[in-house]
């Protein structure tokens, strides 16, 4: 009895051993694609891979990933890095936003999120909302809904979405202001390729 | 049994979905359109389909009373080995059935195949079982996805059917539109039935009545 469970046990564990050892690679790439797709949409045109020059800082005492985009001279032309809403209308809403040097948004994009379709999920359909984040700074916003008295516009019928969105835009703007200097020396020694150094 | 009755049980007279009422959970969860419906019953088929095979193979060997947690094990190595396959070659349609996958674990219909059918029949029966069932319930799925998504959206696997003026019935693709769309496909399909019972009965009589006269 207690044989027959232990081969079953062993079966599914060479199963699952065998189909990790196939996939994995796959999966690692199908993942750095999806980031990829993800981040040509929020980054401006640039020269370099963000994934490969991304770097990892510090923050509330957990690994945060910031991706860089430049350009041909190795300039910087903005950051991206993944925020996350912890107060959507249905669970977590991931974003990934990207801010020039100068701490303006470029722009913003929904990368997940489980909000209910046709009300909440305008975030994602409703190009021209999302588009307005793009040129926002924390100088000249007002960063709420207008129900709340801010800038952006909510929803007919769903305001706990934009809200959560709003806020956490807001609260990523405020983590690069207090962190700029850090963030940008992070970012500045970027390795010399071969084609500068014989220039 | 005869294998052409396993193949009309699974696909119709005995649809887990339209007759047995099993596996809801993901019917309603993920139907909100005819594609996510389709990926989900495939999903499904191929876990079916090893659990039933393996399950099949290993019918002799495992113990009555430990019988349950092996199934198990085996049901959730291959939910495992799909949501794995997913993730690396169809990671768009991964994202969007994302929880589903790996609740596929814990579908009754699964592990009633299991124990209603692989446990006491031959290997190749048990795949045609899996295969047939497996194809009922995906026809389930997508059937009820793609009245979802046509009254919800005006579209079937994403193809505009009733032009750009429809007005979006947003409920359909909301729960409460499962259940009142599902509700009317079951009234359906009993009425269906009902209809086909009720004319193979009256054939029975005209048979019996035209026997009685001859003799």
């Amino acid at each position: 009895m207690v044989l027959a469970l232990f081969a079953v046990a062993v079966l599914a564990t060479a199963l699952l051993a065998t189909t990790d050892m196939f996939t994995r690679a796959p999966i690692a790439e199908a993942q750095r694609k999806a980031l990829h797709q993800a981040l040509m949409q929020v980054l401006p045109e640039h020269a370099n891979d963000p994934q490969q020059d991304m770097i990892t800082v510090q923050r509330d005492g957990a690994d945060l990933k910031v991706y860089p985009a430049r350009d041909r001279h190795g300039r910087l032309l903005a950051l991206a890095w993944e925020e996350i809403a912890p107060d959507g209308y249905s669970g977590s809403i991931r974003i990934l936003m990207a801010v020039e040097p100068d701490g303006v948004l470029h722009a913003v994009r929904i990368t997940d999120h489980r909000e209910t379709p046709g009300l909440g999920d305008g975030i994602v359909h409703n190009q021209a909302w999302i588009d307005a984040f793009a040129g926002k700074d924390l100088q000249h916003t007002k960063w709420a809904v207008k129900k709340d008295g801010g800038d952006f516009d909510q929803f007919t019928g769903a305001t706990i979405t934009p809200r959560a969105v709003v806020r956490a835009v807001h609260a990523g703007l405020i983590f690069f202001a207090e962190n700029r200097e850090a963030l940008l020396n992070g970012l500045r020694r970027q390795p010399v390729t071969d084609k500068e150094q014989m220039q | 049994m005869n294998r052409s009755d396993i193949v009309a049980d699974g696909l119709w007279n005995n649809n887990t979905i339209f007759v047995q009422l099993l596996g809801m959970c993901p019917l309603l969860g993920v139907t909100t359109s005819a594609e996510n419906g389709f990926w989900m019953g495939a999903a499904t088929l191929l876990v079916l389909l090893g659990s039933n095979l393996v399950v099949s193979l290993v019918r002799g060997v495992i113990p009555a009373h430990v019988r349950i947690p092996a199934y198990i094990t085996i049901i959730a190595a291959f939910v495992t080995v799909v949501d794995m396959l997913m993730n690396a070659w169809m990671h768009q349609m991964y994202l969007v059935l994302g929880l589903f996958i790996p609740l596929i674990v814990v579908n009754c219909a699964i592990m009633g195949r299991a124990e209603a059918f692989a446990s006491k029949n031959s290997p190749l029966d048990s795949c045609i079982d899996a295969l047939s069932v497996g194809a009922g319930f995906t026809f389930a799925l997508v059937l009820l996805g793609a009245v979802r998504e046509l009254l919800g959206q005006g579209e079937v696997f994403g193809l505009e059917v009733f032009g750009e003026s429809y007005p979006d019935m947003l409920m359909f693709i909301l729960p409460p539109g499962a259940f009142i769309a599902l509700g009317f496909i079951l009234a359906a399909i009993n009425a269906l039935n009902q209809r086909r019972a009720a004319r193979a009965q009256q054939t029975e009589h005209a048979v019996k009545a035209a026997a009685t006269e001859v003799s």
